[in-house]
């Protein structure tokens, strides 16, 4: 076989479309199975044109002229289905007359395959984007129930070990008459009151570097110095106590019902951790837990009472008095302390 | 699944779309599909028109809805795409016929192709034609 049939054989044999025009006149000299299955049998004196008149004749031209490659796409719809070709037309010179070889890719099966990758990319992204908002949503929620560092330790390591903290500080307040005031109220009215005030008392112990740990139906306890280590706990929780009462009284200057709270504030040991598999807590427990909470019960409405021990830290930017002292149930006899805002201290100078 | 806290937690089984490889399987697929709707003499012609991205958009995403991909196909949506072409219950039940095919074309087996097919069956009402016999 000589090349000249093998090259004749390829041609005929290969799934692209290839057709030899004359250049002169764009009348066939040559055309594959393919091609003709695609766009017909050229007739006698049928020119590419008569066949494929999607063409720019001025391309074909510039192509005679120029000796550029001519690129396009063509459709075709056989049947229901539009069939898409990449055509290509270049100039063959070095034979007696100048040629146009015309070859022709489907490329309708790319262009679907494409197609799909695009809606279902779209999809994938779409579905993604909204996996990565829930996640944020369920971490919004978990940092809600436990600190950042203890989130963190929470997601890494899937449990979170209980730590001991030797020097925390608690405050504890909880409303004078509360359960008066919630059976005698419709429960929504009880419940954005309560939302109110505590989302306010959030906003103070954020801003005083402290962690909400709980409320407990209207008791809130918040911490300072857990899970991140705080010089100044003592202060810092003290702080959120008169702005608690400070907040309070404002509000009732205002609104109709006249919250009246207890607080107490403890010092020492605490433990902190996520309690439950199922139904994540994270707690505290420890005695300046249990110290806050009794001295909550013992204060007067709208006081802050602080065991003795505070009293050093406190006392350069609190109003601190005694108040001797007192047997408080399960912790035996405390020297206890009353703490107002070191604002509101009177100045005896000015009553000279 | 859904991976929390950094807890994988089996949500729900897998789905057909997970045991049968993803997206490669899909693709073949809805390729597959879509060729034998079109050929169809029966529900063809209601691809004839129909331009070729939206068409393949359709195909994946209803494809991949029924066996569990990552589709989001409202009812609406299928309600308001199939509203205008008139659909008959024979032309469904063609459709689900081809679409059984082709999953076994693709080694599904017969009682996963059962469950693909019931979801199918379940949107035949929001599909087929108000008024169709």
């Amino acid at each position: 076989m000589s090349i000249l049939a093998i090259n004749e054989h390829l041609l005929r044999a290969i799934g692209v479309g290839v057709a030899v025009l004359r250049a002169s006149d764009l009348t066939f000299v040559f055309h594959n199975g393919p091609f003709a299955e695609w766009f017909g049998t050229p007739a006698e004196g049928q020119t590419l044109l008569d066949l494929l008149p999607d063409l720019d004749q001025r391309e074909l031209d510039d192509v005679k002229q120029s000796g550029l490659r001519y690129s396009a796409e063509l459709q075709i719809k056989p049947k229901r289905r539009t069939l898409i070709f990449a055509t290509t037309i270049s100039l063959a010179n070095g034979l007696e007359e100048q040629v146009l070889v015309v070859e022709c890719q489907n490329i309708t099966r790319i262009r679907e395959l494409e197609s799909m990758i695009d809606s279902y990319s779209t999809m994938v992204e779409r579905n993604t984007r909204e996996l990565e908002r829930e996640k944020e949503r369920v971490e919004r929620l978990l940092l809600n129930l436990m600190p950042r560092a203890v989130y963190e330790e929470f997601k890494t390591f899937g449990v979170v070990t209980p730590q001991l903290y030797e020097q925390v500080s608690v405050v504890m307040l909880d409303f004078v008459g509360f359960t008066d005031f919630a059976s005698q109220t419709d429960p929504t009215v009880t419940l954005s009151e309560l939302n109110d005030i505590f989302t306010a008392f959030d906003r103070i112990v954020e801003q005083f570097g402290c962690e909400r740990i709980k409320t407990i139906g209207d008791a809130y306890l918040a911490v300072s110095g857990m899970p991140d280590a705080t010089p100044d706990h003592a202060t810092a929780v003290a702080h959120c106590a008169v702005r608690f009462l400070r907040y309070l009284e404002r509000r009732n200057e205002s609104h109709p019902h006249k919250w009246q709270a207890r607080v107490g504030l403890g010092m020492g040991a605490a433990v902190g951790s996520v309690v439950g598999i199922q139904k994540y807590v994270y707690d505290v427990f420890g005695p300046a837990v249990n110290i806050a909470s009794r001295l909550q019960v013992f204060a007067n409405p709208m006081n802050i009472v602080a065991p003795e021990e505070m009293k050093y830290a406190l006392i350069d930017e609190f109003q601190v008095s005694d108040l001797g002292p007192v047997d408080i149930k399960g912790m035996g006899e405390m020297n206890l302390i009353n703490v107002t805002s070191g604002l509101s201290v009177p100045q005896p100078s000015r009553h000279f | 699944m859904l991976l929390l806290n950094g807890i994988w937690f089996s949500v729900v089984s897998q789905t057909i779309y997970e045991k049968y490889g993803g997206f490669k399987t899909i693709s073949r697929i809805v390729m597959s599909f879509y060729e034998m709707a079109l050929d169809s003499d029966g529900i063809g012609v209601h691809f004839e028109d129909i331009d070729m991205p939206r068409l393949i958009d359709h195909q994946t995403k209803f494809v991949s809805s029924l066996v569990g991909g990552p589709a989001s196909f409202s009812d609406e949506r299928i309600e308001a795409v199939h509203r205008h072409l008139k659909i008959s219950h024979d032309d469904f039940d063609e459709m689900a016929e081809l679409f059984g095919e082709a999953l076994a074309m693709h080694g599904m087996s017969e009682a996963d192709i059962q469950i693909a097919l019931s979801a199918i069956e379940g949107k035949r009402a929001i599909i087929v034609a108000r008024d169709a016999a």
